[in-house]
């Protein structure tokens, strides 16, 4: 199969019509989801991702509690129809402890959670539909869902995936792509340009990872616009909704004082 | 005061009998206090509800179909969701697909005759973020039993899951994920199960046929049409008395089958019209009433679930499914007569449903075409 397509024509243009450089399209749902104190629904292209968020609250087992700061608990299910072969991955299943175990390990040094001991954050993931990208997929949704949520963090968390094809770079990998193509995710925090998380599970040559490492960087700067847009759009229409509340409310303050 | 004390005695009770809590399927804990308001409220002359609806009202039903891209057929289904912030409200995806199993006489693999059909519910733990992982998986268990033994009786089987008789057949996966959980949940998951079944289309297959060289016809490869026995062409006319030797007529028959190239995704599922509704009736003795929310889920004793089917052209019920759920009682009589009503109720939201996933389709082929046009400009 992979043989037959190809990744970068002459054009230089990929499989899906995007230039080398291009990310897909990205759409961010920040709406209330259920009983979730704050949640995400992000899709880049056809990956989809449903994120919610519990807490800070007192945690279901004792056990886990941790003196002086807040327990991040993250558990990732994916949707059996995402794929587009059928697979049912249960909560055992070792791929998916791993997604969730690197989402933990790159909020904890983020989330404050210093500042609620004894709890516990819960970060439910949910992925509904999978065409690459699936963990930059899962730690913006986080980011975003643990906003929503109102849980304060020292910085947003943007990851992009890059990959390299000969010798030349490209962001935001779908499945195919991903299949032929080495690929690193990165996560990186926009504003002190730390990054909280680089993981990649194929070989790249040496020389290549400065560049895509460099590229994954500035690719997270422009995710950080989109994730900062949604984010001020959300929070604008509640404090709309809570304006119209609150000019009544004024009105009958300023009568007091008179 | 006596029942601020349970009220606060109640959640560790639920969470030390996990099994209280699955059977009865009421997922969160109500003080005795809020019950018996529920249950005042409905028992007047003029029953009164928390959110103002009448007994027999259901909250508005929201209803998409085709939302999985890459499911053969899916639905996403949201009983009262609030129309300001878009948030609250019970939320379930329903997806299909379909999958090629071998069918093998030493029963070696799982394939069978007229293709397999499975359902398969999960929770996602957000819609339930106070159980624990154990009494999420027997929630998730005890709703996959509901719906599978009624959705995949033999009765209702599709008849269009063969692929090549006694060699090849479709495998049916109908997957429910619960989102949120607003109350009603086995009502929108047979809503949303009878929208994904609905939305399903099997693709169409040709079977492909080695024959025997013949003759001057050295190989040669036929094609019957979809689904159907290519036993018998034009390769038995005029055959001599066959050899006992002669292992060919084994490779007469079809083998393999392909997908053709063909405008649409492929044949509507068979028994479109047949998959069956379900009606939970909340019983608070004198009265019923319909599509209960969370709350009025914890304080009724007794709920009845009722699943019909509808034969197409007349409309005649069938009853696929009788439950009860919760601890309650209900004499032989008093079934008679909610099982009557319920069929009632089924009646009016099998038809709303029809019209809905009528128009869905309408939609979706609008889109489609329009799209096509866009590419052709």
């Amino acid at each position: 199969m992979g043989s037959r397509v190809e990744i970068l024509n002459e054009g230089g243009y990929r499989s899906d019509g995007r230039r080398q450089f291009e990310l897909r399209d990205i759409t961010i749902n920040l709406a209330q989801q259920g009983q979730a104190d704050g949640s995400a629904i992000i899709t880049h292209g056809l990956t989809q991702v449903l994120v919610s968020v519990f807490g800070p609250r007192e945690g279901k087992l004792r056990s886990q509690a941790i003196h002086d700061r807040a327990n991040i608990n993250v558990e990732v299910n994916v949707a059996a129809f995402s794929t587009g072969e059928r697979r049912r991955r249960g909560r055992g299943d070792k791929r998916i402890l791993e997604i969730g175990a690197t989402i933990k390990s790159t909020f904890e040094p983020v989330v404050q959670t210093a500042l609620y001991p004894r709890t516990q954050i819960d970060v439910y993931v949910t992925v509904l539909q999978q065409d690459g990208g699936l963990l930059q997929a899962c730690i913006n949704g986080t980011t975003l869902a643990l906003i929503n949520a109102g849980i304060p963090m020292l910085d947003f968390v943007c990851a992009v995936t890059g990959g390299v094809h000969s010798t030349s770079p490209m962001l935001d990998l779908t499945t195919l792509e991903e299949n032929d193509v080495p690929h690193v995710t990165v996560a990186m925090m926009p504003k002190t340009g730390k990054v909280a998380l680089v993981t990649m599970e194929t070989r790249l040559h040496v020389d290549r990872f400065e560049e895509i490492f460099r590229l994954a960087g500035e690719a997270g700067k422009v995710l950080h616009r989109e994730m900062k847009g949604a984010v001020m759009g959300r929070t604008s229409t509640l404090v709309n909704a809570m304006g119209s509340q609150q000019s009544v409310d004024k009105d009958g303050d300023e009568q007091m004082m008179e | 005061m006596i029942s601020v004390s349970h009220a606060h005695r109640i959640p560790h009770q639920i969470q030390n009998k996990k099994d209280l809590a699955c059977s009865t399927m009421s997922t969160i804990s109500l003080s005795k206090a809020e019950k018996s308001y529920i249950t005042a409220g409905l028992k007047q002359s003029v029953p009164q509800r928390t959110d103002g609806r009448n007994l027999t009202d259901y909250r508005s039903i929201a209803l998409e179909t085709g939302v999985a891209p890459v499911a053969n057929g899916s639905a996403r289904l949201c009983i009262g969701r609030n129309l300001n912030d878009n948030g609250g409200g019970t939320e379930i995806i329903a997806a299909t697909k379909l999958e090629v199993e071998t069918i093998s006489i030493d029963e070696s693999s799982e394939g069978r005759e007229g293709g397999r059909f499975v359902v398969n519910v999960s929770c996602s733990p957000a819609a339930y973020p106070h159980l624990t992982q154990i009494a999420l998986e027997d929630l998730q268990h005890d709703l996959t039993t509901i719906l599978h033994t009624t959705i995949t009786h033999p009765t209702l089987h599709p008849k269009n899951l063969i692929i090549l008789p006694r060699k090849k057949s479709w495998l049916l996966h109908l997957d429910l994920l619960i989102l949120a959980d607003a109350g009603n949940t086995l009502d929108a998951l047979f809503l949303a199960a009878r929208a994904a079944l609905w939305d399903t289309k099997v693709p169409r297959t040709r079977s492909v046929e080695y024959k025997a060289p013949k003759s001057n016809v050295k190989d040669e490869t036929g094609f019957a049409g979809a689904n159907t026995t290519v036993e018998g062409g034009d390769m038995d006319v005029d055959e001599t008395a066959p050899s006992g030797f002669d292992t060919r007529s084994q490779a007469r028959r079809a083998t393999d089958f392909e997908l053709p190239d063909y405008w649409d995704e492929g044949e509507n599922l068979d028994g479109r019209d047949r998959w069956p509704v379900g009606v939970t009736l909340n019983l608070t003795p004198p009265v019923h009433f319909l599509d209960a929310t969370l709350q009025e889920e914890a304080a009724v004793p007794l709920r009845f679930l009722l699943v019909f089917s509808f034969s197409s052209p007349s409309n005649t019920p069938t009853l696929q499914g009788i439950r009860t759920l919760g601890g309650g009682e209900v004499s032989l009589s008093q079934i008679k007569d909610l099982t009557e009503a319920g069929q009632n109720y089924a009646n009016e939201l099998y038809t709303a449903l029809n019209a809905k996933l009528k128009d869905e389709d309408i939609r979706r082929t609008q889109i489609a075409q329009e799209r096509f046009a866009a590419t052709r400009r």
